[in-house]
């Protein structure tokens, strides 16, 4: 099975008529210490609190700092513009403001800013997008002295610094004054950040421009960063961002397919990286008979029998190729808590087809796949179930149509992938898909909730572990899941930018550099 | 001719409306936009909150109803992705497409009338066949890859132009051409045949007698007459390229309505969705009433009825 991954006709035909073609080509940016990245997708608002997206996230780790970060080398949650802090018990914890940060308007952060940071996000019309997680776990927070901020929590909640590091930038007081649910984050109001980078322009989906902040806090893990100025692109098409790059019109593509990548990286003005990804791809099969009471797939024996049927090494190998890697549990390898040791199901298509006889299915059945991404490799996984005797009906549709079905329990089955919020914490990946009341739930297994849930209300890092053990054991020895592979991601840059490829994923540009070569 | 008017403005509004609603209801069907709001990875408390914030709850004829009330007052409503009102969002997205399709139409023009006024002078001549075959080219050529190709030789071999976006006139050069280009068969056809129907015809032969010739009889005696279908046929051209330049405005990054509308499509924001089919099906019916009425005016028989 040696096939390759498919690239639209069109980015194929650039890269490839572009070879013939080429032309001098000139940095966007290395002159005037500019770096020009180009987004797949518009941003329609700079401000985190009010922005779900990729792209945000991408843009906040520059424009804003939280209390705590994601450390690019550790992948662990660290103080940022605190201090330092302290877990005074399982639902107290008190954390120490740092006394030289300042906004980007030159005043110095506060207590009482951190204060009102999340007073505003707990309240409920201030419609922020974090809002409903960060009032699952967050009762109050006060101020305890100049610089100190005491958060009171509902449940012991371990999640509390990732939550505040990738979803809470701290805010000014009084920033959102005057204005009104869901019009804050179009209220026309320059974001007033404390991260290294401030926005210099904004224009919705054409371009942001950000510039280096030269009153940054000295003291950062993010402090001095090399770039001068960065402007975020938004080109849709991927074959036209790979025409900006020859063009010298972007510095760096990021999410390029692996073909599009091989056929542009040999060209001379053009460097390819490679990195890792927390998003891992998987197949949910109905163990509890949601869609149908009595599916092939609340049978166990069914279950385990596709878990043998699919070839994930060839796939992963041949289709998703770089740095992804088959995954046996339901979670990426790098995340805290992904340490199970229970059944794996080695490709065994001889034993895929006893277990189907042993079921009561020596003819097979039928049954609808659902997908909305890859769809080479859903193909293939359909051609691997149809060699057991399954005859599968591959449903390709959009996403917002996946999640529609998905959301109403209607799937036999489906081929997705989770991106965990570039978080590296079982809880963002095992703890979603298997809690009670979650939409991606299909196994009606309460025990397994219960764990799950039990894993999210526990700090102590060794209980935890050993809950996350048993409930992905659980999972692999229930073969709710076929867990599939993690991601690779493929960057292309212009010569001479140094940018350290990022083991989560999300690129952190204040890492970037042009070289002097 | 005000009964004409108002009949074409009814069923204008009429088809509008079943439109609309056919898509409100698909959408409510066939997708989950509280899902979408939230984002593919967000947690399940957040898509909750969404749906109840958003009334995605309630009966799908309710939330028509109300999303109606307010469009007949003129409040669009808010898209759900964007986080700004429709109607403004509109109106930034609609001047790139306004400036596009004017600048393509008149690539259009400047192509398809010469080339046509060429071929129909020198029928089965080589002017002809050259005639034919770009017309036939231009049709069999798909949008993304001239749009591809222009980009690769224009920008990105010879740096002339920009590869994408939409701020100065430079930007609107190459998608004009690529837009353009696609209605030229028609037009170039239309007016090579209109062209030898109108120059076969007595009155011409009367102008020829009379010592009209050259440019004076094609332009003063014949085109008037040969224009009339042309017309319809630009009108209607117009109308693709103000609600059809989808692929050209993504080939190119330009934020146009196109691409507003895709994206739109994509993260189920319904209002803008909605509102731009209305303007989409309005500014049709709109512009074919508009061909009909300088129709009647380039022909008095039209006119006198």
């Amino acid at each position: 099975m040696r096939t390759r991954t498919p690239v639209p006709f069109k980015n194929r035909l650039i890269s490839l008529v572009v070879a013939g073609l080429l032309p001098v080509c000139a940095n966007a940016g290395k002159d005037d210490n500019t770096l020009v990245v180009a987004f797949e997708k518009p941003l329609t608002t700079v401000d985190r609190l009010y922005s779900i997206q990729r792209e945000g996230l991408i843009l906040s780790r520059l424009t804003d700092d939280g209390l705590f970060y994601v450390n690019p080398d550790s992948l662990e949650f660290e103080p940022l513009a605190a201090e330092s802090y302290e877990w005074v018990d399982e639902t107290t914890l008190d954390v120490t403001v740092r006394d030289d940060v300042r906004f980007h308007d030159g005043s110095k952060l506060t207590a009482d800013d951190v204060v009102y940071t999340f007073e505003w996000v707990l309240d409920d019309e201030s419609d922020t997008s974090r809002g409903p997680v960060i009032q699952s776990w967050l009762e109050s927070v006060e101020k305890t002295g100049p610089r100190t901020v005491r958060f009171n929590l509902h449940l012991p909640y371990p999640m509390a610094l990732r939550d505040m590091a990738i979803s809470i930038p701290v805010r000014k007081e009084g920033t959102y004054e005057g204005a009104d649910g869901m019009d804050n984050a179009a209220e026309d109001r320059p974001l007033n950040g404390i991260g290294p980078y401030r926005i210099k322009e904004f224009s919705a989906g054409r371009e942001i421009v950000i510039e280096r902040f030269e009153g940054y806090y000295h003291t950062s893990p993010k402090a001095n960063p090399a770039i001068e100025t960065m402007v975020f692109r938004v080109i849709p098409d991927q074959g036209t961002q790979q025409a900006e790059l020859l063009s010298g019109g972007i510095d760096m593509m990021m999410g390029v397919p692996p073909d599009v990548a091989d056929n542009i990286s040999h060209l001379p003005g053009v460097e390819r990286k490679e990195g890792n990804d927390i998003r891992i791809g998987y197949i949910t099969l109905d163990a509890a008979g949601y869609s149908d009471p009595d599916s092939p797939f609340t049978n166990l024996k069914v279950r385990q029998a596709i878990n043998h049927a699919i070839n994930r090494e060839e796939i992963t190998r041949y289709l998703v190729r770089g740095s992804a890697e088959v995954v046996p549990y339901a979670c990426h390898p790098r995340q805290f808590g992904c340490n199970a040791d229970g059944p794996v199901y080695p490709y065994n298509p001889e034993k895929a087809k006893q277990l189907l006889k042993e079921a009561g299915f020596p003819n097979g059945f039928s049954f609808k796949l659902w997908a909305y991404r890859e769809k080479i490799i859903a193909e293939a996984v359909v051609s691997d179930l149809k060699a057991i005797g399954l005859d599968v009906d591959l449903r390709f549709v959009k996403l917002n149509v996946f999640a529609k079905v998905r959301n109403d329990k209607d799937m036999e089955a489906f081929f997705a992938s989770y991106g965990s919020g570039g978080t590296a914490d079982a809880s963002a990946s095992t703890g979603v898909h298997f809690a009670a009341g979650s939409a991606r739930n299909y196994t009606d297994d309460e025990e397994l909730a219960e764990t799950v849930l039990a894993a999210e209300r526990t700090i102590d890092p060794l209980e935890r572990k050993r809950l996350y053990r048993e409930a992905l054991n659980r999972i692999a020895e229930q073969a709710y899941w076929v867990p599939m592979f993690s991601y690779s991601q493929n960057y292309l840059l212009s010569p001479g930018l140094e940018f350290p490829v990022p083991k989560d994923g999300v690129p952190r540009f204040w890492q970037a550099s042009w070289s002097d070569q | 001719m005000f009964n004409y008017i108002l009949r074409r403005g009814l069923m204008a509004l009429l088809v509008a409306l079943t439109v609309s609603f056919g898509t409100f209801a698909l959408f409510h069907f066939a997708t989950d936009p509280a899902q979408t709001i939230a984002g593919e990875d967000a947690p399940q408390e957040m898509v909750d909150d969404i749906r109840e914030q958003y009334g995605f709850d309630r009966p799908v004829s309710v939330q028509y109803g109300d999303w109606l009330g307010s469009a007949l007052q003129g409040d669009f409503g808010q898209s759900y992705f964007w986080k700004q009102p429709v109607v403004e969002l509109i109106k930034e997205h609609a001047k790139v497409t306004i400036v596009l399709a004017l600048s393509a139409l008149g690539v259009t023009i400047l192509i398809a009338l010469p080339l046509g006024i060429s071929a129909a002078l020198k029928p089965n001549s080589w002017v002809d066949r050259f005639a034919l075959s770009t017309a036939v080219s231009a049709q069999a050529i798909p949008n993304f890859w001239l749009g591809l190709m222009l980009i690769i030789l224009f920008s990105v071999t010879f740096p002339i132009f920009p590869v994408s976006g939409d701020a100065t006139w430079k930007h609107y050069v190459l998608p004009a051409l690529v837009l353009g280009a696609s209605s030229v068969p028609a037009v170039m056809r239309l007016t090579r045949t209109g062209l030898l129907d109108v120059l076969s015809s007595d009155y011409i032969r009367t102008a020829r007698a009379k010592g009209f010739v050259g440019y004076r009889l094609i332009l003063q005696q014949a085109m008037r007459n040969a224009l009339l279908p042309i017309v319809s046929v630009l009108a209607v051209q117009l109308g693709h390229k103000l609600g059809g330049s989808v692929v050209t405005e993504s080939v190119f990054s330009m934020n146009g309505l196109g691409r507003l509308a895709v994206e739109s499509i994509f993260n189920s924001d319904i209002p803008t969705v909605q509102s731009l089919i209305l303007i989409f099906v309005l500014t049709f019916v709109l512009l074919t009433l508009a061909a009909d009425l300088i129709n009647a005016w380039l022909d008095p028989r039209i006119r006198m009825g």
